[in-house]
């Protein structure tokens, strides 16, 4: 078996989850959410990121919005939707069991 | 820098060096690729560009052009397209239509060549299977080890993604090797690591690990032992083009001295001449040095080629040099037919001169030895007691005649010389026992002769051979000298033959003759008593 892989999937499997949480709080462009992401150590290059992005945006998860910038190319603000709201709700309920049930098994 | 291009990045206009815009070309074309078949991909493609120009903004502000340095810290902040953490998610997976399955070797997964692994992919199971079977039928019947290696040279490696493809067939996206878009390999990782591990099992993963270590022992093993090959091979080749050289160019004495069979070898190119045609001489040099050496350059080139492990495009100049091979030993032999030729019929002559008045002993003397002659180099044919020994400076050859000495049936003393030569006809044959020189007279009660005859100058060696038949009646005594002993070829015509034998070698030389043939002066003496 493959530590790295491992943990990449794991990763993965969160990603999308993090993103909506950050998003929760309030709007922000892609630099932020990298930014809080990469802090958090949950991705490792902000490529992984845009994809993403576009996924949920398609999935009717987030909106966005063209806002200039002073120092360079506009920026796409992404904020959630009502959609996007619901969504993360029912995440964070399957996170939380999903938390518990690791704890209980590890606990054991 | 020497050159910068203007480009438009996200709306915004860059300069940029020319080596620089060649890797940022180069990530663009691999992004899109990345994202050509995703759902939305075109505008995560936009995204990543957006965020591409605010990097290099941050970086350059809008003087000055972009380097090299830039566009890779810049890859460096957003990663590699494979390694993109997203391929988890089915959605984004590329989906490939069906495709034909075929056979390769998998240079993912390979212990020695990647043939169970491709095996394993095409039958879709495990290539520890495989892997068992052959080194299980290696040992028990040995047969493993030829099919494996000959499907190792049939069987071609997927080295490119299609090929991977194929390889797989449907399978491939299932395959825990991770997902594939166009040339480029998401999840590298996942690949080089684990190859297909995911789908093994424990015991599986184990006995990979264990196969992939005696794989490699194995290898080396190989390695060694092909280096060993590799240097007996070169030391052999050099070893025999040295003798080669040593023999027939220097003529150096004491290498090939075979005496057992009594052929010197080292004279062997001097005797050539008075073998064969002068004009065959040459060509028969050139043609043997060829079919000899060129094995020899062959050996040394495949050793030198085992040591390295190297492969070369020698395909075509080793089919010439075979051809070449070939066509020169095909000469030879059509050279030595011709030469055999000359030996093809024989011929034969005979003089008899009769002695009027048999005496009570006859000496047989010797005039001229071998011994006494200038002669360079001798060559002898085995078992055949007979020997040629040559004159290089009168350009003379030397050969012992045999003597026969048998009883004669009419109370004469009779001596009957029968020469014998070969020729490409018997005329010829004859006209040459003709030429051949031999000296012998009847002096009083002795008869004189020479250990040898003469092949004259100029005239080739063609298996001559004289032979001596003296007649004497029953009772004549007969007195060799040590010389004249060693001619004599004599059938003892009696029961103890072995024993008779052993008497002439031993002693001197008084012999009388009996209606039986000759025996030992002294037994018949004694036996009188």
């Amino acid at each position: 078996m493959d530590l790295e892989n491992n943990k990449a999937q794991m990763r993965k499997g969160i990603l999308e989850y993090c993103i909506l949480s950050v998003l929760s709080r309030n709007s922000c462009y892609a630099s932020d959410i990298i930014k809080e992401l990469k802090e958090a150590e949950v991705i490792v290059v902000e490529g992984t990121l845009y994809p993403l992005l576009t996924r949920q945006k398609n999935a009717g998860l987030l909106s966005y919005r063209w806002e200039e910038s002073q120092q360079g190319p506009p920026r796409k603000y992404y904020e959630l939707t009502d959609d996007g709201r619901k969504y993360l709700a029912e995440l964070d309920k399957s996170w939380k069991e999903l938390v518990e049930s690791v704890n209980l098994i590890r606990t054991r | 820098m020497d050159k910068t291009i203007n480009i438009n990045l996200g709306g915004t206009l860059f300069n940029i060096d020319e080596d620089a815009f060649r890797i940022l070309r180069d990530y663009l074309q691999a992004l899109n690729s990345r994202f050509a078949n995703v759902q939305g991909g075109h505008e995560t493609v936009e995204d990543i560009e957006l965020r591409i120009a605010e990097i290099f903004q941050s970086q350059k502000g809008l003087a000055g052009a972009v380097t090299k340095e830039n566009v890779e810290s810049m890859i460096a902040i957003i990663g590699k397209p494979e390694d993109f953490d997203t391929s988890g998610s089915e959605s984004d997976a590329p989906v490939y239509t069906s495709q034909k399955k075929r056979l390769y070797r998998n240079p993912d997964d390979k212990i020695i060549g990647g043939v169970s692994s491709g095996l394993a992919a095409y039958l879709d199971t495990d290539p520890v299977l495989f892997r068992i079977l052959f080194v299980l039928s290696t040992i028990f019947f040995g047969v493993g080890f030829f099919v494996y290696i000959g499907l190792w040279i049939a069987l071609p490696e997927a080295k490119t993604e299609s090929r991977k493809r194929a390889m797989y067939g449907n399978a491939y996206n299932r395959q825990g090797t991770g997902t594939y878009a166009g040339n480029l390999t998401l999840d590298g990782a996942a690949i080089t690591n684990t190859g297909s591990y995911n789908n093994t099992s424990k015991l599986g993963n184990a006995l990979n690990e264990v196969f992939r270590a005696l794989g490699r022992v194995f290898y080396i093993f190989l390695r060694v032992f092909a280096i060993i090959i590799g240097v007996s091979f070169v030391l052999t080749g050099f070893l025999f083009i040295l003798c080669f050289v040593m023999i027939f160019v220097f003529k150096f004495p004491g290498i090939f001295s075979i005496n057992e069979t009594g052929i010197n070898l080292v004279y062997f190119a001097d005797f050539l001449k008075y073998i064969v045609s002068p004009a065959s001489v040459p060509w028969l040099m050139i043609l043997v040095s060829v079919v000899v050496l060129l094995p020899m350059i062959a050996l040394i080139y495949w050793g030198v080629k085992m040591i390295f492990w190297f492969r070369a495009r020698d395909g075509v100049v080793s089919l010439v040099a075979l051809v070449v091979w070939v066509m020169c030993l095909a000469a030879l032999a059509i050279i030595g037919f011709n030469e055999g030729v000359s030996f093809a019929e024989t011929g034969k002559s005979s003089i008899e001169t009769v002695l009027p008045q048999t005496p009570d002993t006859i000496y047989i003397i010797t005039d001229h030895k071998i011994a006494d002659l200038k002669y360079e180099k001798q060559i002898s044919l085995p078992h055949e007691e007979y020997s040629v020994f040559l004159n290089e400076e009168k350009k003379e050859l030397y050969v012992r005649p045999y003597l026969s000495v048998d009883p004669s049936e009419d109370k004469v003393t009779r001596l009957e010389v029968r020469k014998r030569s070969t020729g490409r006809n018997e005329f010829e044959a004859v006209k040459k026992t003709e030429a051949l020189i031999y000296n012998y007279r009847f002096i009083k009660d002795s008869l004189n002769l020479d250990e040898y005859f003469t092949i004259p100058e100029g005239r080739k060696w063609s298996a001559d051979e004289i032979g001596l038949h003296l007649y004497i009646p029953a009772g004549t005594i007969l007195k060799f000298d040590n010389t004249s002993r060693i001619l004599v070829h004599t059938h003892f015509h009696d029961e103890n033959e072995d024993y008779l034998m052993s008497r002439w070698e031993s002693e001197t030389g008084n012999w009388i003759m009996t209606s039986d043939g000759l025996e030992p002066l002294s037994s018949k003496a004694s036996s009188r008593k």
